[in-house]
């Protein structure tokens, strides 16, 4: 039987995603029996886009004229191609100042002789090709991740939880840092699937797995500027994982 | 009436005694400060005077997420194999008592769910008399649940011990040599009037069609779930199946859904029978205060309390009972 070939790739990231794959250390030997990692440059030292792909695993946002070649690519030689993690699902990290000028930006890093490289606003992968699965997180959680390789192997894709981390805070029983001690937690209107890694040490989310399905960003807001804090406070969080909050949505 | 009476200085002996029979869970405080059922590893660790957990014993009974079928290729579909530990669940207030009636009705009745029985049958309830607060509104706190094995009414200088079940009598006659007989007067059964208002709503069928409640609900409602992950009667469930590495085996398992959320009304092509939340709440308050199915006309709502005090924006279905009856043509 022919093992499906598959390709893992970073575009503009810090490759954080890539290495939850190589963290799945107990199961990387049944992944190597169960797929051909064709196109791996971080994994492998052959850097080629040959051949085609079952699927292809694009870790990053989209900001240079290298990245959308290499998601053309991609896109262009595979079945599946999965949005992995959140700055391909959601532009991530590195599109939080997308609404800044990148003529200043670039300034304050490089100086007044700065010459812009040809790099845009980050986006995600969506905006540039057709996108047929996502696993999000920073980083993606590995459990999410085997079992999107276990439901490509049986021919489907998996359904992951459309409800927002608040549902795994309270079946864990954690403290609701929210109502108990005030704080701008952004479980109600975050994406689920990490089981509430952070409220579980009593840290409040960060949005780090991008929008829920349906978020009610008002009532959030309203809910959290009660508690006494500012508006400008709760956007610059939101920004954080994803850019392009509808403030006003309420479903 | 006669019933058994155990002073306080003997329910360090009572809960030795319990142990002996199963692994002891009842009300503690986590590290963090939330009360919970779980593992009681010392007497000091109950909390005997505890308002409510913020899970209701359910959980031992239907877990938040629980296989129920595996899968091979050679076998097919099979239970999973495994047996329930047995426990004692001690300190499970009337309203909770109530809960697992409920549950019991649902996964008990026509169709018994077999991991529900296996889990409901290595379990032994030890119930509790509790204080109500500004959000509770059961029954009666002193009308005593008869599913409880062994139930204790806190009374002065100690518990009176009482059982409705036939495992319960078993265990008290095991239990004499630390009770005594106490001829007390049998309490007066006392009704909250939100519950007694509750009922009447059930009965009626009314629905409060025309209620500003509910848009007023729906704009504010986060969808986050507590309402029903902490409520001891909200059963719903969502099943999945995850398919393994192997490329052959498989398991299906269901996770606890709630009413609010888009993909519990949500069919095969993205239908949805219930497209907004406004519709969501209609179906939660149907379900909830008039109930459907084989339950219709039997109010799901226990009145502990707990939906009022986990709900991150306030949202409290009774304020629709605090409002006049469906308008009579």
């Amino acid at each position: 039987m022919t093992r499906p070939a598959l390709a893992i790739a970073g575009l503009t990231a810090c490759f954080g995603c890539q290495l939850t794959f190589l963290n799945c250390e107990a199961e990387l030997p049944t992944l190597a029996e169960c797929f051909d990692f064709t196109y791996f440059p971080m994994g492998n030292s052959r850097h080629d886009i040959g051949g085609e792909f079952s699927a292809a695993l694009v870790e990053g946002a989209v900001s240079t004229p290298d990245d959308l070649e290499t998601l053309i690519r991609l896109r262009s030689r595979s079945r599946t191609l999965i949005a992995f993690g959140t700055c391909a699902r959601w532009g991530g990290v590195a599109a939080m100042n997308n609404h800044l000028s990148r003529d200043a930006m670039a300034e304050s890093v490089y100086g007044k002789e700065a010459v812009l490289t040809g790099s845009f606003n980050p986006g995600p992968l969506d905006r540039f090709v057709t996108v047929d699965f996502s696993i999000t997180g920073c980083p993606p959680e590995k459990n999410e991740l085997l079992a999107t390789l276990a439901a490509l192997l049986h021919g489907t894709l998996p359904v992951f939880p459309q409800y927002p981390v608040c549902i795994e805070c309270r079946n864990r029983e954690c403290l609701c840092l929210l109502m108990e001690r005030g704080e701008p937690c952004l479980g109600p209107i975050t994406q689920a699937g990490c089981n509430a890694r952070c409220p579980a040490v009593s840290i409040k989310c960060e949005g780090c797995r991008g929008p829920v399905t349906e978020a009610n960003v008002a009532s959030e807001l309203e809910m959290l500027q009660e508690k006494g804090i500012s508006r400008e406070e709760l956007i610059r969080r939101m920004r954080r994982f994803y850019p392009e909050w509808d403030y006003g949505q309420r479903a | 009436m006669v019933r058994h009476f155990l002073a306080d200085n003997s329910l360090g002996q009572l809960l030795d005694w319990l142990s002996r029979f199963g692994a002891l869970h009842g009300p503690i405080r986590t590290a963090e400060g939330v009360e919970v059922f779980g593992p009681v590893q010392a007497e000091d660790d109950l909390l005997l005077t505890c308002r409510r957990t913020l899970i209701p014993p359910k959980k031992y009974l239907l877990p938040p997420r629980q296989v129920i079928l595996n899968y091979t290729a050679a076998d097919g579909y099979t239970l999973p194999d495994e047996t329930a530990p047995q426990v004692i669940l001690f300190g499970v207030h009337p309203c909770d008592l109530q809960g697992i009636a409920y549950l019991d009705r649902v996964f008990l009745g026509d169709r018994p769910d077999r991991l529900y029985r296996r889990h409901r049958d290595a379990i032994t309830l030890v119930g509790l008399s509790c204080e109500p607060d500004e959000f509770c509104f059961c029954t009666s706190h002193e009308n005593i649940p008869r599913n409880a094995d062994l139930f204790l009414q806190h009374v002065e200088h100690g518990f009176l011990v009482s059982t409705g079940t036939s495992k319960g009598e078993g265990m008290i006659a095991g239990l004499e040599p630390l009770l005594s007989d106490l001829n007390i007067a049998p309490q007066p059964l006392s009704e909250n009037r939100m519950m007694t208002r509750l009922r009447e709503v059930a009965k009626n069928g009314e629905t409060f069609p025309d209620s500003p409640l509910w848009e007023h609900f729906a704009t504010r409602c986060l969808s986050c779930g507590a309402c029903s992950v902490c409520c001891p009667t909200c059963y719903c469930f969502d099943v999945l199946e995850n398919g393994a590495l192997d490329g052959t085996t498989a398991e299906r398992f269901r996770e606890w859904d709630n009413c609010l959320f888009r993909a519990h009304g949500e069919v095969a092509g993205g239908t949805n029978f219930r497209p907004d939340r406004r519709e969501r709440f209609h179906y939660r308050y149907l379900h909830k205060y008039l109930g459907f199915g084989a339950l219709a006309g039997e109010p799901a709502c226990v009145g502990c309390g707990r939906c009022r005090v986990v709900c991150p924006v306030g949202i409290d279905l009774t304020e629709l009972f605090t409002e006049g009856g469906d308008a009579r043509p």
